[in-house]
């Protein structure tokens, strides 16, 4: 469904080119959940920039469901990542002076024309509150991002991914910032919503312990995907989970 | 949409919006007070010379007069195409002339210069700018300058106890009077209204609620010595006046230098047979001033004998001096509007800088750079608007109020802001023009908006990746 071909990515600092990836080829199937491990440096963000059209690849190509995409203009490429992908940062990245409910109707709001928005705001509210209450932030619909806790916010930044229901989430270090339980929190969730959703999910992280709820994991070394996949360690639960939802 | 929640909560949640708008604020208030007290001195100044000076006056420039009379001009000016724009004339004697009586217990002699005209009293309030400001009610009316009985038992009084001290003569005793010159004392007493300045003085008090008050060198019923030029040869010829009134126009101009005296006894006593220097002429509303001065001048050929000017040309320099001065100010104090600019500017590069990582959120859920620009540029409307709409209020306000903050500041710090006694009027004049509130408002969120281009635009060329990597 995504495929990167043969993705080269160099950046400069000053006058010295740091190549960051080079030659990388990964194939994502539709409704797969994928882990990308590596260590600090190994290109795994940048990866996901390119596959997300966040960025451009110096050489190469990112295809979805055999469609360039990585030379598309840049209001498509805007209307892709509106549409069609949801992203989740370590930082959460939620904007602070908007509440909860706010923050995951956002997608919506950039995507729609005003009068589409107040057209179907309210519906689009509703469907933002069911998906904070799957989340388990049903009663925080109203609290601003400093009222939440770490755990808390991701799970709000999962939301705001999801409520314009995209194909394909990507999730860069999505527990980097979290301690183990409410790490563990989130990836259960991903793995809930990739089973029930059926959405795509490509989880960027160097943290092995997590890994064990995808369906594939796979390496990165020196800007490349090293053949073969990665035996995943089983789950290991630090701490009793409870269901999500 | 989402822009203008985001504008909208930027206002709301950053305090440094608040400098923005108070900048914005108090360029906009203090560019409405300015003109609007600009405005209304200029709008006074021109009410004021206008009402004073007719449409259109046709003088000569010899002290002899016209070569026509009074009566064939106002004739020829009726019966031309001119006629039927003219509201009224009046012919008048305008000459300089020298001014002297006592005051005093040591009948101490003061002695002015001052501008002398002649005229009929009604026909002058006929043109403006003359009965309205004597002081006399019942002259207000009835213009005039027939002695009350008062005034007649007053100079008789004054010229029995003149009669009792030793005669001072006002003139050289040792110098021979003119053969020619009428008698210093006419058979009857003529009445001179005399400008207010010229009959009194302005002096300090110690109480604060008046700090100052008028004390009059002349009371009606005084006696005055007027001396000017003839008009067939150049001598000196005088007469005594009684003071019947005073001339308050609140124009320093006028009211230290005007004498109002009666036409017929003038031209008599200048031996000009019926002549006048001077025809003043006032137009009906709405007829075009200039073109009508030029229909004039054409009517009155040479220029030699008769220059015509309309009011407007005779004040030329003080009006032009007016619009200059009120250019000026404003092009200062629109740099004022630029500083406030300015502070959006380096306040705005400030928010997109702390704002970098937000705007990579954005850019990831699918925001364009056009909409990440008119996120500051919206900012930037709203915080103008927000600053001029303030200003507005706070302009037009503080205008309303301006004499009794005056007050209050001279109060205050000691100094009185508006010396009266320098101005030409009471109450500081103020007049606002809706269409000038509405350039400024303009102008400032104007202003506004264009200092925030710049980081706006900065702000929507951030690269996402580099913005969410921001640190």
């Amino acid at each position: 469904m995504l495929t990167a071909q043969n993705l080269h990515k160099t950046y400069k600092r000053g006058h010295h080119p740091v190549p960051v990836l080079n030659g990388l080829n990964l194939t994502i199937e539709t409704g797969e959940f994928l882990s990308v491990v590596g260590a600090s440096g190994s290109g795994k963000s940048t990866m996901m920039h390119l596959l997300g059209t966040l960025d451009v690849p110096d050489q190469g190509t990112v295809l979805l469901d055999g469609k360039r995409i990585d030379n598309l203009p840049p209001r498509e490429r805007e209307k892709l990542r509106n549409q069609t992908f949801g992203f989740i940062f370590q930082f959460y990245h939620l904007l602070p002076e908007l509440s909860t409910l706010e923050n995951v109707t956002m997608p919506i709001m950039v995507g729609k024309s005003m009068f589409g928005w107040m057209r179907e705001r309210r519906e689009w509210r509703k469907r933002a509150t069911e998906m904070l209450e799957r989340v388990g932030l049903g009663h925080r619909l109203k609290h601003k991002p400093r009222e939440l806790s770490g755990g808390e916010m991701q799970r709000a930044a999962v939301a705001r991914a999801l409520i314009g229901r995209p194909r394909v989430l990507f999730a860069d270090e999505p527990t980097g910032n979290l301690d183990a339980e409410a790490g563990m929190r989130v990836v259960e969730l991903l793995r809930d919503l990739n089973r029930t959703e059926g959405v795509t999910i490509i989880m960027v992280t160097h943290n092995l312990d997590i890994v064990g709820v995808t369906d594939r994991v796979v390496r990165m070394t020196a800007g490349r995907i090293e053949p073969g996949e990665l035996n995943a360690p089983p789950l290991r639960a630090y701490f009793p989970v409870p269901a999500v939802g | 949409m989402y822009k203008l929640v985001l504008c909208w909560r930027y206002l709301r949640t950053r305090w440094l919006a608040l400098i923005c708008i108070i900048s914005v604020m108090l360029g906009v208030a203090t560019l409405i007070v300015v003109n609007s007290v600009m405005s209304g001195f200029s709008n006074k100044l021109k009410e004021r010379l206008h009402g004073l000076l007719s449409d259109v006056v046709i003088e000569s420039p010899s002290y002899g007069g016209f070569p026509m009379l009074p009566d064939e001009m106002m004739s020829r000016i009726r019966s031309s195409p001119v006629g039927e724009h003219v509201e009224a004339m009046t012919p008048t004697i305008e000459i300089f002339a020298m001014m002297q009586f006592r005051v005093g217990w040591q009948n101490d002699v003061v002695t002015k210069t001052v501008r002398l005209l002649g005229i009929d009293p009604k026909g002058r309030s006929a043109i403006g700018g003359f009965s309205e400001f004597l002081l006399d009610p019942a002259r207000q009316k009835d213009p005039s300058f027939d002695l009350t009985q008062q005034m007649l038992h007053r100079v008789e009084y004054l010229r029995r106890l003149n009669a009792m001290k030793q005669p001072v003569e006002l003139l050289d005793p040792n110098e021979p009077p003119s053969p020619d010159a009428p008698p210093s004392s006419p058979p009857k007493d003529y009445g001179i209204i005399v400008g207010y300045a010229i009959a009194s003085f302005r002096a300090q008090t110690n109480d604060p609620n008046t700090p100052t008050k008028d004390v009059m060198l002349l009371h009606p019923g005084d006696s005055v010595l007027v001396t000017t030029v003839g008009a067939a040869e150049m001598k000196p010829v005088f007469s005594n006046f009684v003071v019947c009134d005073y001339f308050k126009s609140e124009m320093s101009e006028y009211d230290s230098n005007f004498v109002f005296v009666p036409l017929d006894y003038l031209q008599q006593l200048r031996g000009m047979e019926g002549r006048v220097n001077c025809l003043q002429i006032k137009l009906k509303p709405d007829v075009n001033l200039f073109e009508t001065t030029a229909q004039l001048r054409k009517l009155f050929g040479d220029g030699q004998h008769y220059v015509v000017q309309n009011w407007m040309e005779k004040q030329g320099p003080l009006l032009s001096a007016i619009d200059v001065e009120r250019g000026i100010l404003n092009l200062l104090l629109c740099m004022i509007v630029c500083v406030a600019g300015f502070s959006i500017l380096a306040i705005f590069t400030m928010i997109v800088a702390e704002k970098t990582r937000d705007i990579g959120i954005l850019k990831s859920l699918g925001a364009s750079s056009r909409g990440v620009m008119s996120i500051f540029i919206g900012y930037g409307l709203l915080l103008g608007t927000v600053g001029a709409l303030l200003g507005t209020l706070a302009g037009l306000a503080i205008t309303r109020n301006i004499n009794e903050i005056e007050k209050h500041l001279t109060k205050l710090t000691g100094q009185e802001i508006f010396p009266r006694d320098v101005y030409y009027f009471d109450q500081i004049p103020t007049h606002t023009d809706p269409m000038n509130v509405a350039i400024i408002v303009m102008g400032a969120i104007g202003v506004a908006v264009v200092f925030s281009i710049l980081p706006a635009m900065r702000a929507a060329m951030l690269h996402p990746v580099q913005a969410l990597r921001y640190e």
